[in-house]
């Protein structure tokens, strides 16, 4: 057997097959020996790799500790410990705002800031705050009120800016955020801290926490999925990057897997002409006993990821195609969703893909929708931000409810950042800018397990400083595990002589005002 | 020392013979004269005063509660006495607490009323029995000396006793005052309920079942027939219709006119915020109750409101525990294995039981393979059937997953013949029947379910009519 390079196991030394001994006799150690190997490897990392994919996705895992870090759901499993109580929720979908969304100009009405306008923000609000370098020169900091009225709606009379019409119906349905609020104030690190609990790169994802914890509850669709929405070509096209989604220490098959926006949603998921599935599943075979050899030789538990990932795509071949296909989707749908939603890629067809995701048991699905950045024409740039996703977001919400989803269903809405009250740039009565502003932005959550019909926290009257019940990314990611039965501070993986946790060591607490 | 002619014969001996007591009874009399006077002297007017006073005056409720326990105590010590003398001994003294605690919180009680203008029949009759209870305490610590040297046996014992029924009526009273009305028969058990007349709700009207509770428990201490700050009583309909000083609070039809919905729904740190005084807020629901009232009319008669339903407001029966089936988990995985429907474990507890899973093979799932289950149906709390191959005949197998909760049905073929078969499942609260061809004949067999709250008829010739649907998306059944 060859040695590995990095091998200091004293098993892989000088073999008895490079002794001067009798044909015969090495032959009988060359069984003894595979036997030994197959017993002494095996046992001390995963027992049953080889069986692997005939015992089905939790034996695909590959932790490199099983006991210790093994946290499946899933009755298959050997033993389980998550979710920590029985959840209000069983999966989530979380509608990312990428870019920071303005919560002046859509939730966190301030009606004392017209009488303001063009003067500058009082020292004593922004305190000693460092803004980003894109306003800190600026000599002026004028306070730039909404563009846009607000007008009370639901039986809660919550106030809603008039960009957004249709979500404005289902306040009644919202627990609405004022006082979220993150340490970072550049997109990189607030966009990293929202998903990964950390502003630093390399942590596992929110989503793939709990397709870890929560194990899949369809072994045909990835447990955690990512949607990407278009972007107009007026929008700013601040980007987001695969690590958002990535498993970081965890295996990497708890990775989320993107669809794409445009042509297929997976590349190359289907069978080229001339391969059928029988083909397909011989080829899989016997690439998969090759993974399965390199394992044995190397032990890394990364190959199993490798294999089941593998298995998942073959299987994807046929799950995806039925997932993406609109064509039985009765009227009602686009009467809710809009046109937009039968252009792939648009976040109104994304959301609808998330309701059908949600319906085929797929854990968590995270749909990005970037352009948010509006540093400059605010009043240019959000009519078509709000056009886009306003509708959609109504219509994903009102149709996870009328098909009965909400009850397990947590839908989270959500920016890494909000935005200044002051303006970036010039300010006109008809046009102004908005930097980056994490000391305060709105969010909103409904469904399992989330208290609504309400609005939770409160700002200052410049929507500057939260004022009322704070709620940090941490609180946040802590009560989004709570719906789904986590506590957050007992799903952790050790790694790096750490017990490593999504809210990380800060104490972080679930929002109770929030749950219902 | 000559006994009052109008004394009955006797009473001589309750009198005291010496002169420094005969001065403390004389001291006593001009104290029980001026604590009648009080009132008359402090005249509650409604308007507040001095805020100095009320400072003062909101310890009431923290002081109010010495007096009561030091009362309660007394006649327990003269009880143990008997037993054990020395019991008997501290009485006294625990007699002269309570009385100087009395005197006390009825100060500072009066304080509370005459500073924070509190007026009304409730509040005057909770002074009154307070200066009431604050008299009796001391002619027990008159009368005791006599009774302990056994020279007049019954006066002090019937004074005690007289003694606590006006403290349960002063206590009540005061409970009455900052809790409201309500708040003992609130919660107070149905079959307890019928036989206090004044507990029950007279009528089903949506204003009596769910708007009139909301105004006892956080409205009416203030603003009732005891109390009417701003002029405003809320303990009726024709009150409240009626408006205070500023004028009506309800606008029917307007709730953003309403000033009842204007006050509650402020900032809790605005002055004029309602519930004052540091009082929990509304709860959203309520508020959302109250708004959908009175834009609706705000009828004091009509039973329902279009598009809001009150289902959730009973409280969900609690889960029924599962049996524990770790035991069986070997065979469960076997199944796993071989058929392709997934159990998995609610949570780590094994008593939160187990949610069945098919959509890995739906189109294969049917109702052959759903009495394959049979043997965990007792663990079954949730089962998500959408979208697989069972038809009617599933039924029968259903109604022995007896711990069943959540039952997925939707895009089957079932068409809901057969649906009160599953009337044994008492614990069902779920039932999604969304995309099928279940008909309102067939829905209509669950109306009898007794804890079945969600019932989701989407796309399906039952769902309903959609200016309903329109306004409540959900269908449930409202019973």
């Amino acid at each position: 057997m060859k040695q590995h390079p990095l091998c200091t196991d004293p098993e892989c030394g000088p073999s008895v097959m490079h002794l001067p001994v009798p044909a015969g006799l090495k032959r009988e150690w060359a069984a003894l020996e595979t036997r030994r190997h197959f017993l002494g490897r095996t046992g001390k990392v995963l027992g049953w790799a080889a069986m692997a994919s005939l015992l089905g996705e939790s034996a695909l895992r590959g932790d490199t500790n099983p006991a210790a870090n093994h946290a499946s759901g899933s009755a298959s499993g050997d033993g389980f410990k998550l979710p920590n109580f029985a959840p209000k929720a069983r999966r989530a979908i979380y509608l990312f705002m990428s870019g920071g969304p303005p919560q002046i100009d859509l939730w966190d009405y301030k009606p004392n800031l017209a009488a303001l306008y063009d003067q500058d923000v009082p020292d004593s609000v922004r305190g000693t705050q460092q803004l980003t370098g894109m306003t800190a020169g600026q000599a002026r900091f004028p306070i730039a009120p909404s563009h846009w009225p607000f007008t009370r709606y639901g039986a809660t009379g919550t106030w809603v800016s008039d960009l957004l019409p249709y979500t404005a119906r289902m306040v009644d349905d919202l627990a609405i955020i004022k006082s979220t609020n993150t340490e970072a104030i550049n997109h990189e690190p607030a966009i990293m801290l929202m998903n990964t609990g950390n502003m630093n790169a390399g942590k596992p994802c929110l989503g793939a926490w709990l397709a870890y914890g929560l194990g899949s509850m369809n072994d045909n669709l990835p447990t955690f999925m990512v949607l990407q929405s278009k972007l107009n070509p007026k929008e700013n096209n601040q980007p987001v990057s695969s690590r958002l989604w990535g498993s970081g220490f965890l295996s990497s098959e708890y990775a989320g897997v993107g669809l794409r926006s445009t042509g297929d949603p997976v590349l190359y998921l289907s069978d080229p002409d001339g391969v059928d599935r029988e083909v397909r599943r011989n080829m899989l075979d016997a690439v998969n006993e090759i993974n399965r050899q390199t394992y044995e030789e190397l032990g890394d538990p990364e190959t199993h990821a490798r294999i089941a990932q593998y298995e998942m795509a073959y299987r994807m071949q046929t799950s995806v195609p039925e997932l993406a296909d609109l064509s039985k989707e009765p009227p009602s749908t686009w009467n809710l969703y809009g046109e937009d939603a039968k252009e792939p890629g648009t976040f109104a067809y994304n959301c609808l893909m998330a309701r059908r995701m949600a319906e085929r048991g797929v854990r968590f699905t995270q749909v990005y929708k970037r352009g948010w950045d509006v540093h400059g024409d605010v009043t240019g740039m959000l009519p078509i931000l709000c056009a886009e996703t306003d509708r959609a977001c109504y219509a994903l919400v009102t149709d996870l409810k009328q098909r009965g989803l909400l009850d397990d269903t947590l839908v989270v809405w959500a920016g890494e950042f909000g935005r200044t009250v002051y303006s970036q740039g010039g300010l006109s009565h008809e046009n102004y800018g908005r930097d980056h502003h994490p000391r305060c932005y709105t969010t909103w959550m409904t469904g399992g397990g989330v208290r609504t019909g309400i609005t939770y926290g409160e700002t200052d009257d410049y929507s500057y400083n939260v004022v009322k019940d704070p709620v940090t990314v941490r609180d946040l990611n802590a009560t989004i595990l709570h719906c789904l039965g986590i506590d957050h501070n007992k799903m952790t993986y050790k790694f790096q002589g750490l017990d490593q946790k999504l809210t990380g060591p800060t104490p972080a607490s679930v929002v109770e005002g929030l749950l219902a | 020392m000559s006994v009052p002619a109008w004394l009955p014969a006797g009473a001589g001996s309750l009198f005291p013979e010496h002169k420094a007591t005969r001065r403390a009874w004389l001291a006593s009399m001009v104290l029980i004269l001026v604590l009648l006077l009080l009132p008359f002297l402090v005249r509650l007017d409604g308007k507040p005063h001095a805020d100095l006073e009320q400072f003062i005056g909101r310890f009431h409720p923290l002081a109010v509660h010495l007096p009561i326990g030091f009362l309660v105590l007394v006649p327990t010590l003269e009880i143990a006495g008997r037993f054990r003398p020395a019991l008997r001994a501290s009485a006294a003294f625990v007699l002269g607490l309570a009385f100087a605690s009395c005197l006390l919180a009825l100060i500072l009680g009066l304080l509370l009323a005459h500073g924070g203008g509190s007026a009304g029949s409730a509040v005057t009759q909770h002074m009154w029995s307070g200066i009431a209870l604050t008299i009796s305490a001391l002619l027990c610590v008159l009368a005791r000396p006599s009774w302990f040297a056994a020279r007049v046996p019954h006066v002090y014992p019937v004074l005690l006793a007289g003694c606590m029924l006006v403290l349960i009526w002063a206590a009540h009273q005061g409970g009455s005052l900052t809790h409201g009305a309500n708040y003992l028969t609130q919660y107070m058990p149905a079959p307890l309920k019928r036989w206090i007349p004044w507990a029950a709700p007279a009528s089903s009207s949506f204003f009596v079942q769910h708007i009139n509770p909301i105004l006892d428990t956080n409205c009416v201490t203030c603003h009732g027939a005891g109390q009417a700050k701003g002029g405003l009583r809320m303990d009726s309909y024709d009150q409240l219709m009626k408006g205070g000083k500023d004028g009506p609070v309800i606008v029917a039809g307007k709730p953003d006119s309403s000033l009842l919905l204007e006050r509650v729904t402020l900032s809790p740190d605005h002055k004029g915020f309602m519930p004052a005084e540091g009082r929990p807020p509304l709860k959203a629901e309520q508020i959302a109750w109250i708004r959908a009232w009175i834009q609706q009319g705000a009828s004091p008669s009509a039973n329902t409101l279009a598009g809001l339903s009150i289902g959730d407001e009973q409280k969900e029966p609690p889960p029924l525990p599962v049996a524990d089936y770790s035991a069986l988990m070997p065979e469960i995985q076997r199944m796993d294995q071989a058929q392709g429907a997934k159990l998995m474990p609610v949570s780590s507890k094994p008593a939160d039981g187990l949610i069945l899973l098919t959509v890995d093979i739906a189109p294969q799932f049917g109702d052959a393979q759903l009495a394959q289950l049979l043997k965990f149906a007792p663990y079954i709390v949730e089962a998500d059937l959408g979208r697989t191959a069972v038809t009617n005949a599933s039924f029968d197998t259903l109604a022995k997953f007896t711990h069943l909760r959540g039952l997925h049905l939707e895009e089957t073929r079932i068409t809901g013949d057969g649906l009160s078969k599953l009337a044994p499942l008492t614990q069902l609260t779920y039932l999604n029947l969304s995309g099928t061809q279940v008909s309102s004949a067939a829905v209509a067999q669950l109306s009898s379910f007794k804890n079945l709250r969600h019932v989701y008829l989407y796309n399906t010739p039952a769902q309903p009519a959609p200016a309903a649907a329109q306004a409540n998306p959900i269908a449930r059944i409202n019973r």
